[in-house]
């Protein structure tokens, strides 16, 4: 066997059979924006803009360094948006400016402080 | 309007749990998609929200009525295995998405587990979402390879005269292990027997089992 022949035939997320390590019986509460990930992508199958097997195809585009590195929820958002670049529904401009705004907004409340609690 | 009332007690609840930590570059990631989606009509903001609160609605204990209802009635475990989904749906829970559902019986001679070996595909209109360790790579990866090694990990020893069984869900097909009825329960009601089915009984990783403390009362 070549040395790359197992990149070749086993993506990312194919890891049946796989030796790995012990079972850790890890479980926690979603966080709300993870809850609201799932939402999400509920929403997006119902509307057939992102189906489910798009949604793993999407993850596993992420390449395994990212599908390694990011947790389970931070690769759906991420293959959300890739998905919505290659479908031209999003541009990565939109979104880099809609971040902005998102983020600006929360600085703008948290400036406010307590105050905000009229 | 309401919907205006709705979202400031949002933004407040917001501000009171995460004045601290700000949202993250992911957290910012998915609101940014979310209402950039929402501006161009693709979605509504009340669809999210309805999901949400069907997401909160699921959860072990409806796969555990729907057992519970298998073991005591004859005719709905043979509709539930012949169509989960059909059986489930007639019990009142919706699917809310376009997924099959397939019940594995347990028997003397046979114990079944599921897996999602590719991600971590879950029968979430009746159980809700899986826990983390389902998603994980230890648990995906050897599922498939060495059950019994898992399961002896969860504490549960299959006899080896018993088949072990794993079923691999797919994007469109879910499985749920229909658990065995727990010996000494035949006075039990619905209710008690439900009682004894936890999650990951239906997952296939541990048995049902009565409570300690249930047979003394």
């Amino acid at each position: 066997m070549t040395s790359t022949e197992n990149l070749v035939k086993r993506l990312p997320n194919d890891i049946g059979g796989l030796p790995a390590e012990p079972i850790q019986r890890v479980e926690h509460s979603l966080e709300p924006w993870e809850k609201r990930c799932h939402a999400l992508a509920d929403v997006l199958d119902f509307h057939k803009i992102i189906n489910t097997e798009e949604k793993r195809c999407g993850v596993e585009a992420l390449g395994a360094e990212m599908v390694g590195k990011l947790s389970y929820y931070e690769r759906w958002i991420v293959a959300f948006a890739n998905i919505l670049f290659r479908k031209q529904i999003l541009t990565p401009e939109e979104l880099a400016r809609k971040m902005g705004e998102v983020e600006a907004r929360w600085d703008g409340e948290a400036a406010l402080g307590g105050l905000s609690d009229l | 309007m309401g919907m205006q009332g709705h979202s400031r007690e949002a933004d407040h609840d917001h501000a009171e749990i995460s004045k601290s930590s700000p949202p993250q570059y992911y957290d910012i990631m998915e609101t940014a998609v979310r209402e950039l989606l929402i501006e161009k009509k693709m979605i509504e903001a009340d669809e999210i929200r309805r999901q949400l609160e069907v997401l909160d609605s699921r959860a072990p204990a409806l796969g555990a009525k729907i057992v519970a209802r298998a073991w005591v009635d004859p005719a709905f475990r043979a509709r539930l295995l012949a169509n989960g989904r059909a059986a489930c749906e007639e019990f009142g829970i919706s699917f809310y998405d376009d997924t099959q559902l397939i019940v594995l019986e347990n028997t003397e001679k046979v114990h079944n587990l599921i897996v999602c070996t590719l991600c971590s595909c879950y029968p979430r209109p009746v159980l809700g979402l899986p826990p983390d360790w389902y998603k994980l790579k230890p648990y995906r990866a050897r599922a498939v390879i060495e059950p019994r090694s898992i399961l002896a990990e969860f504490g549960t020893i299959i006899p080896d005269d018993v088949e072990v069984r794993v079923s691999d869900s797919t994007a469109m097909v879910r499985y749920l292990v229909l658990p065995r009825r727990p010996e000494g329960t035949e006075d039990f009601s619905e209710e008690e027997l439900a009682a004894t089915v936890t999650r990951d009984t239906m997952i296939g990783v541990v048995p049902a089992t009565v409570v300690v403390g249930r047979i003394q009362q």
